[in-house]
C-alpha cells in the first residue's frame, strides 16, 4: 500500500508540487493525470527517493520515504520516459543483469528472472545482442524487463508511452496489465485520458502542483455525468483556471 | 571496495572499453604520440645526416692538372660531377658546390704566391651550404698539408701553430641532446596524460548517463549514491592510469625508432619508475573526481565536453612554463604549486635526483587536493540541483 501524506516540492520560487495526499491500495493501478508542468514527474521522483520532499512524506509498503529511503528503493521499480535509457554497448542481458545486481540479487536469481522475462516479452532471439542497434520496440522491451528484474511489489511509470509508436504503446499497455494481474501496485502518469481509462482503477488529477480530484473511474464519470473523460478533464481544469 | 562499488566499477570498465572512441583517445593516441614525435624529428635530421655521410657532390672548374685537383679526385669524401654547364648543375643541385681552381695553381703555390679558389654555391639551399663548409674543410686539409711542408722546410716544428690543446667533455652523466629532449617531453606528457586521460570516460559516465536517461533508474536501485559514485570514480582513475601507461609504452617505442630520443645511456631505474608512478597516480586521483563532478553538473554530453576541454588547456600552461626547467635545479617553491610539483618530481627523477623532501611535499599537497576534490564531488552528486538540472 502507498500512502502519500501532504507532500510538497519547491524549486527556489517554483512550487512544483503543492501539498498532495492520496492512497493507493495494494494491487491497484493509480493514474496521475495532468498537463505539461503539472508536477507529475516531480511527484514520482519524490516517491522513488530521487528528490527529497520539501515537506510531507509517504509510507510505502510500511517504509517511511524520508526515514528509510534504501528500503523503499528495494520495493520499487521505475520506468521514466518513453525514450528508454539503456547502455548501447551492453547486451540486453547485461543491461538487465546490471540492475538486478544493483538491487542486491544473486547472479543465479537474475538468470532465472531473465529467462522468464525474455520468454514473456519474446526477447529470446536478441537477448545476447548489444542493444545499440535495436529497434525502438526491442529497446522498449529490454527497458521493461530491466525495470522489473528484481521483482518489485510497486512500479512507477512516468509517461511510459510518450513518443512511442502504436506497436510500442501496445507492448507497454500489455505489460502494465500483466503486472496488475500479478498483483503489483502501480502508479503511472499520463496526459492521455484514453490511456488512463484503459488501465486505471483510480485517477488523481493534478494541476499546477495541486491534486484537484482523486476518485475511481466510475466515480469521476458519475460525478460529472459525462461519458467522455476528455470533457471531464477540460471542465475540471477550466474550473480551476478561472 | 563495497559490493555495489565493485558492481558499478566492473560494468563501467566493460562499457568504457567497448567504446572505440575511448580506446582511440585513451590508448591509441597516447601510444602513438611519442613515436610520432620521434619519427618526425628523425625524418628531419636523418635526411641531413644521410647527406653528410655521403661524398660531397661537386663540379670542378680547373684549367690544368694540379695538385689540388688530384687530391680532390682521390678523396673518397668527394664525388666530382662531370658537367659542361656548371650553373645548371648547381641549379638542379646535382652538384652542391662548384669548385673553381685559379690559373697556374701549383706554380703559384711553389712561388709562395696566393692562387685563388672560388667556391660557388647557393645560399638559399641548406644542402648546398652544408656542402660548401664540408668542401672547405677538405680543401683546408690540403692547404694544411702545404703549410706543414713549408714549416718543415724552414726547420720549424708544425706544432707551433697549436699553442694550446683544447679538450671538451660534458658533465652530464648520461647522453647529451637526447636527454635534454627526454627530460623536457616526458614529464610534460606523463603529467598531462595522468590528469586528462580520464576525461573521455568521465564525460560518458556522468553527462552520458544523464543524456541516455539511465541515471534515474540507477539512483533508484538499492545501491546508495556514494557507492555508485565511487565505482564511477575508480573507472575514471583507471582510464587515466591506462592512458599514462600507454604514453609510457609509446615513449619506449619511440626510443626504438630513434635511439637519440632517449639519449645515449639514460635509463629509467626501478626506483624512478616507482616515484613517477606514485606522483602520476596522485594526479589521476585528484583530477578524476573533478572531471566527474563537472561531467555530472553538465546537462548533456556536449555541455560536458565544452566544460572539460579547458581543463586540458589549463594544464598546458604550467606544463609549458616548466618545459625548460633543469631537473638538477628545480626551485624549492615549485613543489608547493599544483601540477608544477608533479612535473618537478619527474624532472628530478629522470636525472637521478631523488629528493625525498620534495616528494613528501608534493604528495602531501596532492593528498589535500584529492580529499578536497572528492568531498566536492560527493557533495555535488548528492545535490538535487546538480543531478536534476533541467
Ligand atoms: N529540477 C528542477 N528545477 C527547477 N524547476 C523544476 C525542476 N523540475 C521540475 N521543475 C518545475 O516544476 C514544475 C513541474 O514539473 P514536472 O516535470 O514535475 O511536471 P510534469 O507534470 O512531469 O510535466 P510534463 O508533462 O511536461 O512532463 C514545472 O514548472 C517545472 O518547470
Ligand atoms: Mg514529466
Amino acid at each position: 500500500m502507498i500512502e502519500v501524506k501532504n507532500i510538497s516540492k519547491h524549486f527556489k520560487d517554483v512550487v512544483a508540487v503543492d501539498n498532495i495526499s492520496f492512497k493507493v491500495e495494494e494491487g491497484k493501478v493509480f493514474g496521475l493525470l495532468g498537463e505539461n508542468g503539472a508536477g507529475k514527474t516531480t511527484t514520482l521522483r519524490m516517491l522513488a527517493t530521487m528528490l527529497k520532499p520539501s515537506t510531507g512524506t509517504a509510507n510505502i509498503r510500511g517504509y517511511d520515504l524520508i526515514q528509510e529511503p534504501a528500503d523503499v528503493r528495494g520495493e520499487i521499480g521505475i520506468l521514466f520516459g518513453g525514450e528508454t535509457g539503456l547502455y548501447d554497448r551492453l547486451s540486453a542481458r547485461e543491461n538487465i543483469e546490471y540492475f538486478g545486481l544493483l538491487n542486491g540479487m544473486t547472479k543465479k536469481d537474475i538468470s532465472v528472472q531473465i529467462e522468464k522475462l525474455s520468454r514473456s516479452l519474446e526477447m529470446e532471439d536478441y537477448i545476447e545482442r548489444r542493444v545499440g542497434k535495436f529497434s525502438k520496440g526491442m529497446k522498449q522491451k529490454v527497458a521493461l524487463a530491466r525495470s522489473i528484474v528484481h521483482n518489485p511489489s510497486i512500479m512507477f511509470f512516468d509517461e511510459p508511452t510518450s513518443g512511442l509508436d502504436v506497436t510500442a504503446v501496445r507492448i507497454v499497455h500489455k505489460f502494465i496489465k500483466e503486472l496488475k494481474s500479478e498483483g503489483k501496485t502501480i502508479i503511472f502518469s499520463s496526459h492521455s485520458m484514453n490511456e488512463v481509462e484503459k488501465l486505471c482503477d483510480e485517477v488523481g488529477i493534478i494541476h499546477k502542483g495541486k491534486m484537484i480530484e482523486v476518485t475511481s473511474l466510475e466515480g469521476l464519470k458519475e460525478k460529472f455525468k459525462e461519458e467522455n473523460l476528455e470533457e471531464i478533464f477540460v471542465s475540471l481544469v477550466g474550473e480551476k483556471n478561472e | 571496495m563495497n559490493k555495489f562499488t565493485k558492481i558499478v566499477f566492473k560494468k563501467e570498465i566493460m562499457d568504457t572499453f567497448r567504446d572505440k572512441k575511448t580506446i582511440f583517445s585513451s590508448i591509441i593516441i597516447p601510444i602513438i604520440i611519442f613515436p610520432l614525435i620521434a619519427f618526425v624529428i628523425g625524418l628531419g635530421s636523418s635526411d641531413m645526416v644521410k647527406e653528410s655521410k655521403e661524398p660531397v657532390q661537386i663540379a670542378l672548374l680547373s684549367e690544368e692538372n694540379n695538385g689540388l685537383e688530384m687530391f680532390l679526385k682521390s678523396n673518397d669524401n668527394v664525388n666530382i660531377i662531370k658537367t659542361k654547364d656548371y650553373k645548371k648543375t648547381l641549379d638542379k643541385l646535382e652538384a652542391k658546390v662548384v669548385v673553381k681552381i685559379g690559373e697556374d695553381f701549383d706554380e703559384k703555390i711553389k712561388n709562395g704566391e696566393k692562387p685563388e679558389i672560388n667556391l660557388i654555391y647557393d645560399d638559399t639551399s641548406q644542402k648546398s651550404e652544408m656542402a660548401k663548409s664540408r668542401i672547405e674543410q677538405i680543401i683546408l686539409s690540403y692547404t694544411n698539408h702545404i703549410v706543414v711542408k713549408r714549416l718543415e722546410n724552414e726547420g720549424i716544428n708544425p706544432q707551433i701553430l697549436e699553442p694550446v690543446d683544447i679538450k671538451s667533455s660534458s658533465v652530464s652523466k648520461e647522453g647529451g641532446t637526447g636527454l635534454l629532449l627526454f627530460s623536457m617531453l616526458l614529464p610534460f606528457m606523463l603529467t598531462i596524460w595522468s590528469a586528462v586521460g580520464g576525461i573521455p570516460a568521465a564525460t560518458d559516465l556522468g553527462a552520458g548517463e544523464k543524456e541516455r536517461q539511465t541515471l534515474e533508474p540507477l539512483l533508484t536501485t538499492k545501491a546508495n549514491r556514494i557507492s555508485i559514485l565511487m565505482g564511477k570514480y575508480f573507472t575514471v582513475v583507471l582510464a587515466g592510469i591506462i592512458a599514462t601507461t600507454a604514453s609510457l609504452i609509446g615513449f619506449l617505442i619511440a626510443t626504438k625508432i630513434n635511439p637519440e630520443f632517449l639519449g645515449e645511456s639514460a635509463t629509467l631505474s626501478i626506483k624512478s619508475i616507482a616515484i613517477i608512478t606514485l606522483v602520476c597516480l596522485e594526479m589521476a586521483l585528484a583530477f578524476s573526481s573533478i572531471e566527474l563532478a563537472i561531467s555530472f553538473y553538465a546537462r548533456n554530453f556536449k555541455e560536458a565536453q565544452t566544460y572539460l576541454s579547458p581543463v586540458s588547456i589549463l594544464l598546458m600552461v604550467p606544463a609549458y612554463l616548466t618545459m625548460f626547467v633543469d631537473g638538477r635545479a628545480v626551485p624549492e617553491y615549485y613543489f608547493h604549486i599544483p601540477i608544477i610539483n608533479t612535473i618537478g618530481i619527474i624532472k628530478e627523477v629522470i636525472v637521478s635526483v631523488y629528493d625525498f623532501k620534495h616528494i613528501l611535499i608534493t604528495t602531501g599537497w596532492n593528498l589535500v587536493y584529492i580529499a578536497l576534490f572528492l568531498m566536492i564531488t560527493v557533495k555535488m552528486f548528492e545535490k538535487e540541483t546538480v543531478i536534476f538540472r533541467n
